[in-house]
């Protein structure tokens, strides 16, 4: 009889039916207020798709779904990084416990309010940097990455999201590298002929930029009204 | 040729990625002075570095790391020790960016101004229940016109008919028990220190407003001026917006039923608790609540933008256009 047991995405995160788990970097506390559970003696926290895009993102894409994900060790770039729930999600994926995978997290947000959260979750998890910045102030982040990534997430609320993303991924995408958009609709300015015509209208301007869309994600019904773009450098 | 920076490093190379020149910065053990540079890069300054290879290069186009004209070479980049300190640094900025978010003058009105809504809702409140509750025991107390002095009898006596003999009025024949008279007597101090607070709180947002928007301060008074810049989020946003946003800030159902069923477009918002508009005749208060509305937008645009700060004079001469728009319509316009 075929195993009922959860099924093992990365060296670091678990799928059990339609619930994703991660191994928890630092054993014992909770982030965000998620459930913590013991798989064969480690414990994971779960991730909750109604609490991150790129949970969400997970939920909903078929195949395999690691494939969104980054590697263990690497550095990766986050763009509006809000209150830190996906980046500790991200850094139990990437800098495991103490930091000790070696990944860096560059986490950049405007908002002091959200920034004391990060900075607070930086003490506990090493590897997170966050940065007090306006995304598109490529001078007060650029430095942090020497060398280019194979993985960045945008996720602004501002007006202009698919300009800044591609201006980011070609500034420090590596050929190969994911890039995942996650879009509001809400935040761009609103068209007459709606949400449906507003994303293929990114996905246009995302493929002209110089990116391989490879699947646009609808997270309806765990985030409202948002897209995930999956895309790729060529 | 082709400058190439970073944090810590500069290198000049031509087309073809041949390093020509470079110079490195070693003092980056120091977390503060490499903090330092993060902040010099953040305001796009050079780097001493590339200051230097800019004076020996004179030609060479000059592009920060990252930048895509750059040709492909070996740029000197840091070392895992230096790039460890950086991270050191990136987290000791942020810390410092949110402390200096302490000095932001919109989140502190704002927090001062909301708490003084709440706290004047459950005064009100806790107010008509003691004024209620005593009422209940002593019918024949009137208390209509002086509610304040009510609830100091209750904080001052020890019991119900101390209070009928402060009041000059006769005992009541059912009264509360000791235990009872005991939380009467809690609640009208609690209502009491609450007002004590709410005094305290607008002192305070009198004088943040007074430096932070004096000439709308001057013009609208402290209260008003605060509640107009907590609205439009931020002193920034408030000097950005028309002055026919700011005239009907807080009347935003009523604008958008205008908009939405064409019903009559709201007057005033917020801008109505000035004594100009809201005791004046209503055939009036449209056109003054735009003299003041447009006045308002350039006052607060005077504080944001550092322009001279209005006088009384100026206020007086405004008042003086207020006096003039009355007199002008004496009385309301024929259907």
């Amino acid at each position: 009889m075929a195993s009922r047991g959860p099924r093992r995405l990365t060296w670091s995160a678990l799928l059990e039916g339609r619930t994703i788990w991660t191994r928890n970097a630092v054993v014992g506390t909770s982030v965000y207020g998620e459930r913590r559970r013991r798989f064969k003696g480690i414990e994971h926290r779960r991730w909750d798709p109604t609490r991150s895009k790129l949970a969400a993102a997970l939920v909903r894409a078929h195949g395999n779904k690691e494939r969104l994900l980054p590697e263990r060790g690497e550095s990766i770039l986050y763009l509006g990084a809000g209150h830190g729930t996906t980046i500790s999600h991200l850094h139990d994926l990437i800098c495991g416990e103490r930091g000790e995978e070696g990944g860096r997290i560059i986490a950049v947000d405007l908002s002091p309010r959200c920034l004391r959260d990060l900075n607070h979750l930086a003490s506990t998890r090493p590897g997170i940097l966050p940065i007090l910045a306006d995304a598109r102030m490529h001078s007060r982040w650029g430095m942090m990455l020497p060398h280019k990534i194979n993985w960045m997430l945008q996720d602004v609320s501002q007006a202009g999201q698919a300009a800044m993303f591609l201006e980011a991924a070609h500034r420090c995408l590596a050929s190969g590298g994911t890039a995942l958009l996650s879009l509001k609709a809400a935040s761009e300015r609103w068209s007459d002929e709606g949400e449906k015509a507003l994303f293929v209208a990114v996905e246009e301007e995302l493929e002209q930029g110089g990116l391989i869309v490879e699947e646009v994600l609808n997270l309806h019904g765990l985030q409202d009204n948002h897209r995930m773009f999956v895309t790729r450098m060529p | 040729m082709w400058l190439w920076y970073d944090w810590r490093s500069a290198a000049v190379a031509d087309d073809t990625g041949l390093i020509h020149d470079s110079e490195s910065w070693d003092g980056w053990n120091s977390i503060s002075a490499v903090v330092s540079r993060l902040e010099l890069m953040a305001n796009s300054a050079l780097i001493p570095e590339a200051k230097k290879l800019a004076q020996r290069f004179p030609d060479a186009k000059i592009r920060a790391h990252g930048d895509n004209d750059l040709p492909a070479a070996d740029w000197p980049l840091p070392s895992d020790e230096a790039l460890a300190a950086l991270d050191s640094a990136s987290l000791r900025m942020s810390e410092m960016g949110v402390d200096a978010a302490a000095g932001d003058k919109d989140r502190r009105l704002e927090h001062l101004l909301r708490a003084s809504d709440e706290l004047r809702s459950s005064l009100v409140t806790m107010e008509a229940r003691l004024v209620e509750w005593v009422g209940l025991f002593l019918p024949k107390l009137r208390f209509e016109d002086d509610r304040e002095g009510v609830i100091e009898g209750v904080t001052k006596v020890g019991s119900i008919q101390e209070l009928a003999d402060l009041f000059e009025i006769s005992a009541p024949e059912e009264g509360p028990t000791s235990e009872e008279w005991n939380v009467i007597q809690s609640w009208g101090q609690a209502t009491s220190d609450s007002s004590v607070r709410l005094v305290s709180i607008e002192e305070s947002i009198k004088e943040l407003v007074n430096d932070y928007l004096p000439s709308a301060c001057l013009l609208l008074g402290p209260m008003l001026a605060a509640r107009l810049c907590v609205e439009a989020h931020g002193r920034a946003r408030l000097a950005r917006l028309p002055s026919g946003t700011v005239q009907i800030l807080g009347a935003e159902k009523a604008f958008f039923n205008h908009l939405k069923n064409g019903d009559l477009p709201p007057k005033h918002g917020h801008i109505f608790m000035h004594p100009w508009i809201s005791r004046s005749p209503h055939w009036v208060r449209g056109k003054i609540s735009r003299l003041v509305a447009s006045k308002t937008s350039i006052a607060v645009r005077c504080d944001h933008f550092g322009g001279e700060t209005w006088s009384e004079e100026a206020i007086a001469e405004i008042a003086q256009r207020v006096e003039t728009i009355k007199l002008e319509h004496p009385s309301p316009p024929r259907r």
